[in-house]
């Protein structure tokens, strides 16, 4: 039947079906490429020619000047006759929060692999012991966790808050992390658990026989089969750490990239070029992780809703 | 079981404290308790028109929200489940605004609406749609809107990967056995394809339920709560409360009310779209 359906010339009704799916899927590019596609031209529009009307789709003389700001590397103008001093023609980026962008990505960094690690080490002795084991109470913490993925940050913000400045952690990584890691560890045991399950008990109890222990059974029967759970959780906790906005505003001195974006959206002298530039590079790394484990992430987060 | 130690410590306590809290006058420094007050935080903000103003304006975003994420993703799904050129491309471009961080969903939209310089105006004006710049965000009729749309971008995205993770395993037999039997594309869509896709519409309804209650990052950069207090969420209104006015009573009180409006809105959608699977 499918090769008949093959060999039919094209017909109204397969025209007017591709013509459909293509004009559907035009508006879908246009829906997602238009805001993200205006801060990547701005990123290389000189500020000068900014207010252009009406704003054009391409940058007229495209340059890297915003990303040389931002980077904190000297910028020349080409235009300018230079005199005895090169330096006059140089704006160097004089503004200290300018260059502030690579040092922050590098906390980012720190912040969200000291996360990953912490989840990952926690989640997977829960999600093992939640999936294998029947305990008192182990319903009630399942269902916690599930709940808790519902009651986010903002309701418990408060006593955190409280808790870091009694502790004295408020404004270092550690109000950050301990944070983070008790938002992102759920996430990580629902996904781990969800793998942990598929794993036949036979496998272990036969590695039980042969004398393998708990743990010896952790590391060399489960690990290997339950990598993808572990691969899709560290780089959703990656994202959600490296995303955090709300937590990184109020624990720390725009500790991490997002609250620095932030500021930069108030000040007067920081301009629409410059912060788009710095845009562009902040969202690099979380959009390389996705595009590389998008099958691992996609596949972790359906079968959570398949439950 | 260490781990569930480090869970209940971290999780549990403070969501007890919240809601401890908000039955005290906290002193501003929120070390200690204060006097307890039974209820009156809460008499104080049930009393008071703007947490009411405000309840309806996160309930208006959030049913904007959860809506356009659910058609936009669907209608993405529903297409990229079919074979055509460029799938493969569209589909590795979903990823990118769920790659984006809230704030910066905030940052691109304010400055892609911006009245001055942004690209939406001049794509508007060389459609001859208006006749001069507009500045979507200082009116007080569209921003809430604007920034429902916004949020809306990044979150239809997750969507249409999530479902159409769905529809990739909803078997072709089904569907061309129908097809035989003479149903219509719509009759198959809403007796074969919906039904199908139930149980990740319900998991995709709760999360919009949440992000869009909870919505915080894209109101903070886009307008901070204004113009006026057009955009003003409860969210914002929490932030503001402990972190402005540091009135760490009052806004527990918020804080918890925020939770109880999120979990009757999760359940909500878990009742409506679970119970007709069993019909």
């Amino acid at each position: 039947m499918k090769i008949a359906k093959r060999r039919r010339p094209l017909s109204r009704a397969r025209i007017i079906r591709s013509s459909m799916i293509y004009s559907i899927a035009g508006c879908f590019i246009l829906w997602i490429l238009f805001p993200i596609w205006y801060t990547i031209s701005s990123s290389f529009t000189q500020p000068s020619k900014i207010g252009i009307h009406p704003t054009p789709f391409w940058p007229a003389n495209p340059t890297l000047d915003n990303y040389r700001m931002v980077l904190g590397i000297p910028v020349t103008d080409k235009n300018c006759v230079p005199g005895i001093d090169i330096k006059i023609c140089q704006t160097s980026p004089s503004n200290v929060s300018v260059n502030k962008i690579v040092d922050t990505m590098l906390h980012s960094f720190y912040v969200a692999s000291l996360v990953v690690i912490i989840t990952l080490v926690i989640s997977t002795i829960a999600a093992y012991s939640l999936s294998r084991f029947r305990f008192v109470g182990s319903n009630f913490f399942l269902n916690f966790t599930i709940l808790s993925r519902i009651v986010p940050g903002l309701v418990l913000v408060a006593p955190i808050f409280i808790f870091l400045r009694v502790l004295n952690l408020l404004n270092t990584p550690w109000a950050l992390i301990i944070s983070y890691t008790s938002f992102t560890l759920p996430l990580a045991i629902i996904i781990l658990k969800n793998y942990f399950d598929q794993i036949s008990i036979d496998l272990e109890e036969a590695a039980a026989l042969d004398g393998a222990g708990r743990m010896q059974t952790l590391k060399l029967i489960i690990m290997p089969v339950a990598v993808p759970g572990l691969i899709a959780a560290g780089v959703l906790v990656f994202l959600e750490s490296w995303s955090e906005f709300f937590f990184a505003l109020v624990l720390t001195d725009s500790y991490t990239v997002p609250p620095l974006l932030a500021g930069f959206l108030g000040m007067q002298t920081f301009n629409w070029t410059l912060l788009s530039a710095a845009t562009v590079i902040a969202i690099i790394p979380p959009v390389l992780l996705t595009m590389v484990f998008q099958k691992y992430i996609v596949t972790a987060l359906a079968s959570g809703t398949g439950k | 079981m260490p781990a569930i130690l480090v869970l209940l410590v971290l999780l549990a306590i403070p969501a007890i404290l919240t809601v401890f809290q908000s039955l005290f006058v906290v002193p501003a420094d929120g070390v200690g308790i204060g006097t307890f007050t039974r209820v009156d935080n809460y008499l104080y903000i049930f009393k008071n028109e703007i947490f009411w103003a405000t309840c309806l304006r996160s309930i208006l975003f959030a049913a904007i929200f959860i809506i356009g994420s659910t058609v936009i993703g669907l209608a993405g799904a529903l297409l990229l489940n079919e074979k055509f050129v460029g799938r493969i491309f569209l589909r590795g471009l979903l990823v990118l605004p769920w790659a984006c961080p809230w704030l910066i969903v905030g940052i691109i939209w304010k400055w892609f609406l911006d009245g001055n310089i942004g690209l939406f105006n001049g794509v508007l004006i060389r459609l001859h749609l208006i006749s001069e710049y507009k500045d979507f965000l200082s009116d007080p009729k569209l921003a809430l809107l604007m920034t429902a749309l916004a949020a809306t971008w990044r979150q239809s995205c997750l969507v249409a990967l999530l479902l159409l993770a769905g529809l990739q395993t909803l078997p072709r037999d089904i569907w061309d056995a129908a097809s035989v039997d003479g149903a219509g594309i719509f009759q198959r869509f809403r007796h074969i394809t919906l039904p199908w896709l139930r149980p990740a519409l319900t998991v995709v309804t709760v999360l919009n339920v949440i992000y869009g209650l909870m919505q915080f990052d894209v109101i903070f950069a886009m307008t901070q709560g204004g113009p006026g207090s057009s955009t003003t969420l409860l969210s914002y209104l929490i932030y503001r409360q402990f972190f402005i006015f540091t009135n760490f009573g009052v806004g527990s009180a918020l804080a918890v009310a925020l939770a109880i409006i999120a979990l009757i809105g999760g359940l909500i959608a878990v009742k409506t779209l679970y119970r007709k699977i069993e019909v």
